[in-house]
């Protein structure tokens, strides 16, 4: 029994972090740096459902009101803040660390308005998970793993068959040329910030269901987004599923022969060991900028 | 006024965290955010070394300082095959080891709980007890600190690190070994770092993981760059004023968890402002022909 309840684990883990590292790659491959404030976006989800539901907004509409709400202040960032030091033609190092002092900001603001303590949704009664062959799931952790699904056939449509898609894929290959052909980046960039901001939402909004929420959450939610798109290699969709599957593989195995408290160490070790070893990732997309 | 020499205190051993880190992080742009770890380094070796076996404060900081300084020499080599973001994320991922590492191995740091009645620092049978005698080692210390790197910063090597952090191409085609001034600007840093980590074993007599995380890293890392990166001088005001902050804060009657959140929110926020004053990227001044910034 024991071998199912780590599969479905596995498989839980796997689909939190693959929403995650799909909602970074969508930012990464439009902005092309790593913005840590998108992890704000994952405590906003959860922060603002949980200040609609306190406004007595029954739980269907706050969780949309959330989501919306959080995108819109993605955008609003983007708009006032980003789009400023892009356009003159900033290095990445330095908006990754202007998007650190923003994260840093934000997540203040959160503790200062709704405290540092975790906080839950009461909704519905505490009950047992559901049985499958004697190993125990929860009813938010099977909607996570049909929302990651749903959210996966979803993006590989984005990116084979609609316009937006295509249009990413064009800005990330080559961004230049791509103008020259008449697509406007900045208009690209908020519809990826729009769909990743709504990942992350949903992301939060999932985590803060299944367990609790604190100001904090997102930054080592979005970093395990990051290290599987950096196993996984940027350049396909697969490729974070396969990122996602080794961080959650090796976390959980870690857990089950080492002890649980050891999971955050796992994550970098698999990390390092890939940068010696296979350091443009399992989709061999150039992502790293190594020897120069 | 015991209050106000324990800030004096606090500052100066932020002072030398900021400063050995403006050497890797400013001079030759390796923006590292496992800072912290190296101070949690030094901070563990000391403590375990005293408290179990009874070696003595003059055995155990040089003993600190190379322990910190090999890891550092490890990782360095891994961590150097990136650069850019990708080390900003390796070096972040080396802190959380480290963290995991003080945190976890209950045998080693007894994790959570950390580790108590740490003995007071003594030099040769004098004692550093009191908080005066404490804040005169450690000026001499930072002093002493201030003076290697300031002697560093103004050396030839220096300008190799400069050379590296513009233009890494450009420094190697001059046939500088850029890999090695890396590592060694890295290495220092880090042996520098277990520095305030010692005395603050020692200064405190406790310690516990919580002083080593993440956050720590970035304020550090905060610190330096609104300093002005390549100023040793402006780190050393900045760790004054960012430490000061929340106390004037609180004495101005706001709530002491508020005055910890507006301390992260204004330091936030100056470094924000200070990216768009960078956003050329980290360069120095056009060279004058001579050195006159310290």
């Amino acid at each position: 029994m024991i071998i199912i309840q780590l599969v479905i684990n596995i498989i839980f883990s796997a689909s939190l972090i693959y929403i995650i590292s799909q909602s970074f790659h969508l930012i990464y491959i439009t902005c092309k740096y790593f913005n840590i404030t998108h992890s704000i976006s994952i405590a906003f989800g959860a922060y603002f459902t949980f200040f609609f539901i306190e406004q007595s907004f029954p739980i269907q509409i706050a969780i949309p009101l959330g989501i919306f709400t959080t995108i819109l202040l993605a955008l609003i960032i983007e708009q006032s803040l980003f789009r400023l030091l892009r356009k003159r033609n900033t290095h990445s190092l330095v908006l990754l660390i202007a998007s650190l002092g923003l994260y840093i900001i934000l997540q203040n603001i959160i503790s200062i308005s709704w405290g540092d303590t975790a906080r839950f949704f009461r909704i519905g009664e505490i009950k047992a998970g559901n049985e499958i062959f004697g190993a125990h799931i929860s009813d938010i952790q099977i909607a996570t793993i049909t929302i990651s699904l749903f959210l996966l056939i979803c993006t590989i449509f984005l990116f084979k068959k609609s316009n937006i898609g295509r249009q990413m894929s064009a800005i990330y290959s080559n961004e230049e040329l791509a103008c020259i052909f008449g697509i406007n980046s900045d208009k690209v960039i908020l519809w990826a910030l729009g769909i990743g901001s709504s990942l992350a939402a949903i992301t939060g909004i999932l985590v803060a269901l299944d367990t609790y929420f604190t100001p904090n959450m997102g930054f080592s939610l979005l970093l395990y987004g990051v290290v599987a798109m950096i196993i996984g290699g940027v350049s396909s969709t697969w490729g974070l599923v396969v990122g996602s599957f080794t961080l959650a593989i090796g976390q959980h195995l870690g857990a089950y022969f080492i002890d649980t408290k050891w999971m955050e160490a796992i994550i970098y070790i698999i990390l390092i060991l890939f940068l010696i070893m296979k350091p443009f990732g399992f989709s061999g997309g150039q992502l790293k900028k190594i020897d120069i | 006024m015991e209050y106000i020499l324990h800030i004096l205190i606090i500052i100066l051993l932020y002072v030398m965290l900021t400063q050995s880190l403006t050497l890797t992080a400013g001079y030759s742009g390796l923006i590292s955010l496992a800072h912290a770890g190296f101070y949690g380094i030094g901070a563990y070796t000391s403590a375990i070394l005293s408290v179990n076996y009874g070696f003595p404060f003059l055995v155990t900081l040089p003993l600190a300082m190379i322990l910190s300084g090999l890891i550092a020499v490890l990782v360095s080599v891994i961590a150097l095959r990136t650069v850019d973001d990708y080390f900003i994320i390796i070096t972040l991922g080396i802190q959380v080891v480290a963290f995991s590492i003080m945190n976890n191995w209950m045998d080693l740091t007894n994790g959570p709980l950390g580790i108590p009645g740490i003995p007071a620092l003594s030099i040769l049978g004098i004692e550093f007890s009191s908080k005066i005698s404490f804040l005169i080692l450690a000026l001499l210390l930072t002093t002493v600190v201030f003076l290697i790197l300031r002697n560093i910063t103004k050396s030839p090597f220096a300008r190799i690190l400069i050379g590296l952090s513009e233009d890494e191409i450009f420094t190697k085609s001059l046939g500088k070994k850029v890999y090695t001034a890396k590592v060694i600007s890295f290495t220092i840093g880090a042996m520098f770092a277990a520095i305030p980590g010692v005395l603050y074993a020692h200064y405190i007599s406790y310690i516990d993981p919580t002083s080593f995380t993440v956050d720590e890293s970035i304020f550090i890392l905060s610190i330096v760059i609104i300093g002005g990166m390549r100023n040793l001088w402006g780190a050393a005001i900045a760790a004054a004023v960012l430490i000061i902050l929340p106390e004037v804060l609180r004495f101005i009657g706001m709530p002491s968890n508020i005055a910890a959140n507006m301390r992260q929110i204004i330091y936030g926020l100056a470094l924000v402002i200070m990216m768009f004053k960078f956003s050329k990227g980290f360069i120095s001044k056009p060279y004058s022909g001579q050195e006159n910034k310290v």
